[in-house]
């Protein structure tokens, strides 16, 4: 299983928190790694991750952030500019794709459209030079392991999206990787299907004890499925920790942004006690801790607080700090939950607050209301 | 892969679960249309469309379906010197018996055969790296069509003039290099040359119809270059090879302005026989008999071609 290499907290390395591992370790090592395309568009800058087996990494993060040119590059289908991909000892880089120990599930499930799905699964088998006998065997094996023996002889198109995906799955599986790179797998499913497959394809990795490297710009997703997340943006990690810190301590204000339902308060650095800070603008102060000595009083700082840890009290003054009056902009019923969209001066926020209470929500648009939220829930971000 | 054996699939998904979810995924009251849908299911009742195509049948009965038939009765009529058209209308087999012991005709027919076989094969053979060359190593839309406008250039000019110009270079380097001039060699060169761009275009759009990431799927399992071509990329452009197959099959046997220019009248083909019972001979009825068996020929090496493919299933 991984190891903590994701604390919970902030970390004080930021976009390189995971040292490389010994090169003659075990797992995955990207050792700066970096791409830049013909023409100068930097796809990869600088990554530095380590993947143990048995874990599950999800690459997260908007499109064109380099999570993909990331994951091809691991799989051999783009050359590196810069930078060592490492697997238990030995570098990939020089090697083509077909002599990695690692496969790929395509975004679009890359079927062969004249292959029966028997024949697609054996495809990886056949061109290791198994045997006929064994090879079907084992692509049945795996058909049963998909639940799709009985469709063995149609034609991919023949097939829903949802059964493509898992002959796809099966296709990759059966030729028993060391690691497992997915683009966007669940991407082409539809949204029941979709949640249904998270669950069963973080059971079967965890099952095979094998290393996934999934690749996703779905938040949820992401939080669902790995042990930890790798957040890029830009070419760049931005954080890597598991996915409780992900949600709960977003390092940058990208992070805290791309993860959505975040609160940021712009504003300066007013007084500091120890490692506490004050930091406040025209309309909202907030107190927050750091753990180094920047920034400093006077500088700009950035403080997210995320929209669930958002209290409402309905009609008690205001406090010093953590809290801020605010008129209600809208109200979104979500089922479970009640979103409210507020502004305090010209800033926006945002409280999610349990569906129950949308009796007493609805229909307020226009009042004033005060909210506030503990100091614990405060995070600093880096710029 | 690897020494990882012990790691047995036992794994499994939960197949039920999923299937649940994907049969409400799935499920759509009957009747249900998404919006063009609808427009397009109202509108259509079958006669408008037939309706469209009627101009097109018109077309293709007068000049094609017509002038076919024609040819199949005259064949079946009686030569006479003394009638204005050089046939009567009686009812005859005499032009088929006839030809069935044409040893000449029979032994063009065999010649064109091998003929149209050799340039298919070879217009396959030199064509297909053009085509993968066009359609999966330039990545630009924009230089894909420059390239193939290029290929496309020396058909601007007419077949005459090309089949004129290719006559005297091609049978004085043949003869440079100890191949008679003016041969069924400078001949079969000449129509390699003008047929090749049918085979290259089928196959450019076969090859563009790849799919990439499939493409990308063979190599990443374990395919080198030779294996991914054989597994998966030629049996997708199955069509264009069967398609370009048939052009130019068709198109080289029954060819005979390039055979009459390039081959200097020295070299015959069915299309040159058949020429000459017509235009040399005046005998129509013989002719069309002639003509008759030929198209016979196409028809059944065009089915032997689709036969052999399966073209049906590709499509």
């Amino acid at each position: 299983m991984p190891e903590g290499t994701g604390t919970l907290g902030p970390t004080s390395e930021g976009a390189a928190p995971v040292a490389p591992s010994d090169a003659k370790g075990s797992g995955l090592d990207l050792i700066e790694l970096t791409k830049v395309f013909p023409g100068g568009t930097v796809a990869v800058e600088d990554v530095n991750l380590h993947v143990d087996h048995g874990e599950y990494v999800v690459l997260l993060g908007p499109s064109g952030c380099g999570k993909t040119t990331t994951l091809r590059m691991i799989g051999g289908h783009e050359f590196p500019t810069r930078g060592d991909i490492v697997l238990d000892g030995a570098s990939l880089v020089g090697l083509p794709p077909h002599k990695r120990p690692t496969t790929t599930v395509f975004q679009h499930f890359a079927l062969f459209p004249h292959r029966s799905v028997v024949d697609n699964i054996e495809f990886g088998l056949k061109m290791h030079g198994m045997p006929k006998e064994e090879r079907r065997k084992q692509a049945f094996d795996a058909l049963r392991m998909v639940g799709l023996e009985e469709l063995a002889d149609r034609k991919p198109r023949a097939l829903s999206g949802g059964q493509q995906q898992r002959v796809a799955l099966a296709r990759v599986l059966v030729t028993k990787p060391k690691a497992l790179l997915l683009d966007e797998p669940l991407g082409d499913l539809d949204r029941l299907l979709q949640l249904r497959m998270r669950v069963e394809l973080r059971n079967l990795q965890r099952q095979l004890g094998l290393m996934f490297v999934h690749v996703t710009h779905n938040q949820e997703e992401a939080l669902s499925m790995a042990d930890r997340i790798v957040v890029m943006n830009e070419a760049r990690i931005q954080q890597i920790a598991d996915p409780l810190t992900i949600a709960m301590r977003p390092e940058t204000e990208l992070v805290a942004r791309f993860m959505g339902d975040n609160n940021i308060i712009r504003g300066r650095v007013t007084a500091r006690e120890g490692d506490r800070l004050i930091v406040e603008n025209g309309h909202v102060r907030a107190s927050v801790r750091s753990s180094d000595d920047q920034p400093s009083i006077g500088d700009e700082a950035m403080v997210s607080v995320r929209a669930a840890a958002v209290q409402l009290s309905d009609g008690a003054a205001r406090a010093q700090v953590n809290s801020a009056d605010c008129e209600i902009v809208f109200v979104e019923f979500l089922g479970d939950l009640v979103k409210l969209h507020l502004t305090v001066g010209d800033e926006r926020m945002l409280a999610k607050v349990p569906g129950d209470r949308y009796p007493s929500l609805r229909g307020r648009e226009g009042e004033n209301i005060t909210i506030t939220w503990n100091e614990d829930d405060g995070q600093l971000l880096r710029a | 892969m690897g020494n990882s054996s012990e790691r047995e699939p036992v794994a499994r998904l939960d197949v039920a679960e999923i299937e649940a979810a994907e049969e409400i995924v799935e499920q759509r009251p009957p009747g249900e249309r998404a919006l063009g849908e609808q427009v397009a299911a109202e509108r259509d009742g079958g006669w408008i469309t037939a309706l469209w195509a009627l101009p097109g049948f018109v077309w293709l009965g007068f000049f094609l379906i017509a002038p076919l038939v024609f040819i199949v009765l005259v064949s079946f009529w009686t030569y006479s010197l003394g009638a204005k058209s050089g046939f009567t209308t009686n009812w005859t087999l005499e032009n088929y018996s006839r030809l069935f012991h044409d040893s000449t005709y029979w032994h063009n027919m065999l010649s064109s055969f091998e003929t149209s076989l050799i340039v298919v094969a070879a217009c396959l053979v030199f064509g297909f790296p053009v085509a993968y060359f066009l359609a999966l190593k330039v990545e630009n839309l924009r230089y894909q069509i420059a390239l193939f406008v290029l290929a496309l250039a020396p058909f601007w000019t007419s077949f005459l003039i090309r089949s004129v110009a290719w006559t005297y270079p091609l049978n004085y380097i043949l003869a440079k290099v100890g191949v008679a001039s003016f041969s069924t060699a400078s001949v079969r060169l000449a129509l390699i040359q003008l047929y090749i761009l049918f085979m290259v275009t089928p196959l450019f759009f076969s090859l563009s119809q790849v799919d990439r990431a499939a493409v990308e799927a063979a190599r990443d399992l374990g395919g080198n270059w030779w294996r991914t071509f054989r597994e998966v990329i030629l049996p997708q452009t199955m069509p264009g090879i069967v398609i370009g197959s048939i052009f130019v099959f068709v198109l080289t046997m029954g060819e005979y302005g390039t055979v009459l220019v390039v081959g200097g009248n020295k070299i015959q083909s069915v299309g040159t026989i058949v020429n000459s019972y017509i235009q040399l001979a005046v005998q129509y009825p013989y002719g069309a008999a002639a003509a008759v068996w030929m198209v016979l020929v196409l028809i059944a090496g065009v089915f032997v071609i689709t036969r052999f493919s399966n073209l049906r299933q590709e499509l």
